[in-house]
């Protein structure tokens, strides 16, 4: 009999009593392992003490003793890992005693076997079994197919797959990784292939199999458990990859196959979305770019459960950064990194939509996100070829066609899917010129909703001011515009939703930003060429001229500044282009169309302002018949002046902006010239309240004084100052002794302007009237915040006119002698 | 007492993904590097004898994943060990802010004696790469400001300074086994007969 077998080292059958379940409990488990990993501490102890006796027979009993703790079925996978941990410490201990005291004439391999408990045994088998193959490498191939067979022994899931996990472990720096042996009974990099292979598909059916043990009500806690013990499944894998003598080729042919095999036979969703993503990970990118096809028509073939999507953007994700990484480590962040010959788009392309083709339970969102990953491949691999980015949006959108969606609400999670991949191709390019060179992005955009076009629309403009790219031909403006339509006009289905929600008004403000954010836009479209940059403003008042009142005046007035500037880019050219007069008068006419719009969409004041604009512009220029078109727009601005502006304090300011833009110009004959004069002189009196009366009449003495008469300053001393009569006798009308003595004041002040400019009619005697009206009426007012305004107002009149009066500036015409300032 | 020495010591290696771990460990250990990527899938050991102050001991040393989904079981094989390497890459300023997680994690899971001073060793890897985003300086102050963390400058790629910063962490690392084994001499307390108390468990099978 055995020594092995003696019964002073038999261990006590355990009791009957105390039935126990899988605790749950975390304080459970940690005493369970605390307990567990005291008691193997213990015999570790009493190993070592053995070893360092030289008692290998008690040493190894001890081992086995400890070795028998993982024979647990009680502790969760991460508790059982810290035992195994701890317990396979100790091993190396044992390991590294046999290897230097390794005796030919005790035959321990066969001498371990005669333990009485498999888990224990096994353990041992291999720490020894690995300790003969280092002493001699010719028992190499015979003792590692023994081992990896022997474990089928272990067909408890847990246990199992941590024994042969150990022996992985144990393997590693052992295997064969030769191609051709010196020693047949060494073995080569196929008898490691092989062996690691057979343990793989032997652990992969221990993991799966758990999931079919015990009661469906724990399926959540098992799943979990899978989730914990995957790795050591994975390791396999690792153990592969580490194989150097395994070529691409070996990989192509023996390795890659094996695994799907197992993979794709072994009908578990868990094992088979972490194994392919374990091959993905642990196998160099190289390899993977030759073994495209098997392993993505692999993807095809896997479980219901799976979730392709995942494993196949993982794929793409990893070749596109060894793409970029092998480029910036060559120094030459150009050139591509893949090999030409291998067609890596076309070859995802076409097995993505072969897997999408296969696989009909994919949700749609999970569909666009593998879009989304090949457009990624695309944009990092190809960064030139927009023709790549361009197929994918075309794919997606036959996929959409075919699926009827249309009009896809923006509260759809395929929605943002979608959007997302419409806003990569932004940002990627950062140029909107290159997004329009997308055949199939308008096509794509089509598909959705209004409210995701326009945010969509609104992304693509802050992407082209952030970029300052400008738009240099009427083709390219008239494709953004195209593209951001939602912005420019509503849609149909917009306003029946917008009807439907009772929400008529969109945010105000919110609106305000979003129609300035177009109007900043166009300033962006830009040409050196000027016909093109007419052809231009053609394009954009085409697509802008149909969004409606409150979208007409953020978006048309900048096309109508952009006109005014061509005007003057013509005019600078005027000896090198014998047309640039007619085209002056095209622009001017587009101007006035434009101008007209507004005027009809109820934008009076705005259309007043700038057809004065373009009166200056026009006077300024001087191409034929400039007068007479000058003369309209200001004939226009008189029109919107007369029917159309009501209320008090616009009158006064439109009328005051008329007169100074009047008082700018001096293309006017006099025929043309004194109707304008006359008739704001007229509208000036008309004013309905009597101090707007008076500031009207007298801002009109400045078109009498600097206005121009033929060409030069009008000069006319009588008018002047009977614009200033006019007003003062108008201000003596008014009943508010505050408003009146503040005109007074006012007046003071124009007087003096002209008096200082050499109006000859203005006599001190007149200046000294309207001071002493002031100084008469000043004291009475109610004190108040006007009153404070007007008196500082009056101060800092007569500390002027004491200032000139104290000059000896000889620059000065006047005297200012004789002026009673009190 | 004239008992056997332990002559087996544990060095694990810390860091983000793709830093260089396993590469500086095989080029440590099997004198070879490659430039083709492979994630690290869980924890994995290699072996290699060593002569430290005269001494042939037995590194064993520990590769890690950087990435945390592929540290699914835990972290369990941090118990017990006799040095940390932390690494980062010279070329990712992530890799190096991290080091102060990857110190933490380790220093609570691994529970060692005296945290204060239990050995650590920097590496910074990569640095036959031209952009270079850490400084030298930089790193150095970081060391220093954790009790003198030892710092090396590395390359995987050409094995520079591979060798002097292992022999230093095995060093290091005797250094601490010989103050445990100190603490080791005392055994636990024998309770003879302890596995009569402790409960049955049918739930066992008998293989």
């Amino acid at each position: 009999m055995y020594p092995w077998s003696s019964s002073s080292y038999g261990g006590q059958i355990p009791s009957a009593a105390n039935v126990r379940t899988m605790p749950n409990g975390l304080d459970d488990q940690e005493k369970l392992l605390a307990e567990a990993i005291g008691l193997a501490r213990k015999q570790a102890f009493q190993m070592n003490h053995f070893l360092d006796k030289e008692r290998m027979l008690d040493s190894l009993k001890c081992a086995s003793t400890m070795l028998g703790e993982l024979r647990t079925s009680v502790l969760s996978p991460k508790s059982y890992y810290e035992l195994y941990m701890a317990v396979t410490n100790e091993l190396c201990h044992l390991e590294l005693y046999l290897s230097e005291k390794i005796d030919k004439k005790t035959d321990l391999y066969e001498l371990v076997q005669y333990s009485h408990t498999i888990v224990p045994r096994l353990y041992l088998l291999i720490t020894v079994g690995i300790v003969y193959i280092k002493n001699d490498p010719t028992l190499k191939r015979s003792i590692l197919k023994d081992l990896v067979e022997m474990c089928r022994g272990v067909q408890h899931p847990l246990r199992g797959l941590f024994l042969r996990n150990y022996l992985l472990q144990c393997t590693r720096n052992i295997l064969p990784d030769v191609m051709v042996e010196e020693n047949e009974h060494e073995g080569n990099v196929y008898d490691a292939i092989d062996f690691v292979l057979t343990n793989f598909a032997e652990m992969n059916k221990l993991w799966v199999r758990m999931q079919h043990q015990g009661h469906s009500s724990e399926k959540t806690r098992r799943e979990k458990e899978r989730e914990e013990l995957k790795i050591l499944v994975g390791t396999n894998l690792v153990r592969l990859s580490q194989l150097e003598s395994a070529t691409l080729e070996i990989y192509q042919r023996l390795i890659l196959p094996g695994i799907l095999e197992q993979v794709v036979s072994c009908r578990d969703a868990i094992a088979q979305e972490y194994l392919m993503e374990c091959i993905i990970q642990v196998f160099p990118d190289e390899f993977h770019l030759k073994t495209l096809d098997p392993f993505l028509k692999s993807c095809a073939q896997l479980e219901t459960g799976v979730n392709v999507k995942n494993i196949i953007i993982s794929l793409i994700e990893r070749l596109a950064a060894y793409n970029q990484r092998s480029g910036k480590t060559s120094g030459n962040a150009i050139d591509a990194i893949i090999p030409a010959e291998v067609e890596l788009f076309e070859v995802f392309s076409v097995q993505v939509a072969n897997i999408v083709q296969t696989r009909m339970d994919m949700p749609l969102e999970d569909t666009i996100s593998l879009q989304v990953a090949l457009l990624s491949l695309a944009q990092k691999v190809y960064p030139d070829r927009v023709d790549y980015v361009d197929k994918v949006l075309g794919t997606t959108a036959q996929i959409l066609q075919r699926m009827n969606m249309n009009n896809i609400s923006h509260l759809l999670s395929v929605n943002q899917e979608l959007s997302r991949l419409l806003r990569i191709c932004i940002d990627f390019y950062n140029n909107a010129l290159t997004i329009i060179q997308l055949q199939n992005f308008c096509p794509l955009l089509e598909k959705f909703d209004y409210t995701s076009r326009k945010s969509l629309a609104l992304y693509l403009v802050m992407n082209i001011l952030d970029n300052e790219t400008l738009v240099p031909t009427a083709d390219q403006a008239d494709s953004l515009l195209t593209i951001i339509t939602p912005l420019i006009k509503d849609d149909d289905t917009n306003k029946e939703n917008g009807a439907a929600a009772g929400n008529t008004t969109p945010d105000a403000e919110e609106f305000a930003e979003e129609q300035g954010v177009v109007a900043r836009f166009i300033h962006l479209m830009r040409s050196d060429e000027p016909d093109m940059q007419y052809k231009m403003l053609q394009t954009a008042r085409k697509h802008l001229g149909n969004g409606g009142g409150q979208r007409l005046k953020h978006v048309l007035p900048p096309l109508v500044f952009a006109a005014y500037q061509l005007a003057f880019k013509y005019k600078a050219i005027a000896e090198q282009d014998e047309n640039w007069d007619k085209k002056c008068q095209k622009i001017v006419q587009y101007c006035h169309s434009t101008i007209s719009a507004l005027a009809k969409a109820d934008l009076a004041d705005l259309a007043l302002r700038l057809y004065l604009q373009g009166a200056l512009v026009i006077g300024e220029i001087g191409y034929t018949n400039h007068e007479t078109v000058a003369y309209e727009f200001m004939t226009q601005a008189f029109s919107l002046y007369e029917d159309e502006i009501s209320d008090s304090k616009a009158q006064l300011a439109a009328i005051t902006l008329i007169m100074s833009t009047f008082e700018q110009m001096s293309c006017f004959g006099e025929e043309n010239a004194e109707p304008l004069r006359t008739n704001c002189a007229l509208a000036a009196s008309k004013l309905l309240k009597k101090p707007d009366q008076c500031r009207g009449v007298v801002a009109c003495a400045a078109l009498f004084w600097s206005g121009k008469q033929n060409g030069e300053e009008m000069r006319d001393e009588k008018r002047t100052l009977d614009c200033l009569k006019k007003g003062a006798r108008i201000a003596s009308q008014c009943l508010d002794t505050g408003v009146q003595v503040q005109l007074y004041v006012e007046l003071l002040n124009h007087y003096l302007f002209y008096f200082e400019r050499g109006n000859s009619l203005i006599t001190v005697a007149m200046l000294n009237q309207l001071i002493a009206k002031v100084n008469e009426e000043l004291p009475n007012l109610e004190p108040s915040e006007e009153t404070k305004q007007i008196e500082s107002h009056y101060k800092n009149t007569l500390a002027h006119i004491r200032s000139r009066m104290e000059s000896n500036d000889s620059s000065l015409e006047v005297s200012f002698a004789g002026i009673t300032l009190n | 007492m004239s008992g056997r020495k332990k002559s087996l010591l544990k060095v694990i290696i810390l860091g983000d993904s793709s830093v260089g771990k396993t590469s500086l460990m095989n080029q440590y250990v099997n004198k070879r590097f490659s430039n083709q990527y492979k994630a690290t899938i869980g924890a994995d050991f290699c072996t290699k004898e060593v002569v430290v102050n005269d001494r042939v001991v037995t590194m064993q040393i520990w590769d890690t994943a950087g990435q945390e989904r592929f540290q699914s079981l835990g972290v369990a094989f941090y118990r017990g060990a006799d040095c940390c390497v932390l690494v980062y890459d010279v070329t990712a300023p992530n890799s190096f802010k991290n080091l102060d997680s990857w110190r933490d994690e380790f220093l609570i899971q691994a529970s060692p004696r005296d945290p204060d001073h239990f050995p650590f060793v920097v590496l910074g890897n990569k640095v036959d790469l031209d952009n270079r985003q850490v400084s030298t300086r930089r790193a150095q102050q970081w060391c220093q400001s954790k009790n003198d963390i030892p710092y090396y400058e590395t390359s995987a790629k050409e094995g520079i300074n591979v060798e002097m910063a292992f022999q230093v962490i095995a060093k290091n690392a005797l250094e601490l086994e010989a103050e445990a084994e100190v603490i080791n001499d005392f055994p636990d307390q024998i309770t003879l007969g302890s596995q009569n108390n402790r409960p049955g468990n049918p739930d066992n099978c008998q293989c």
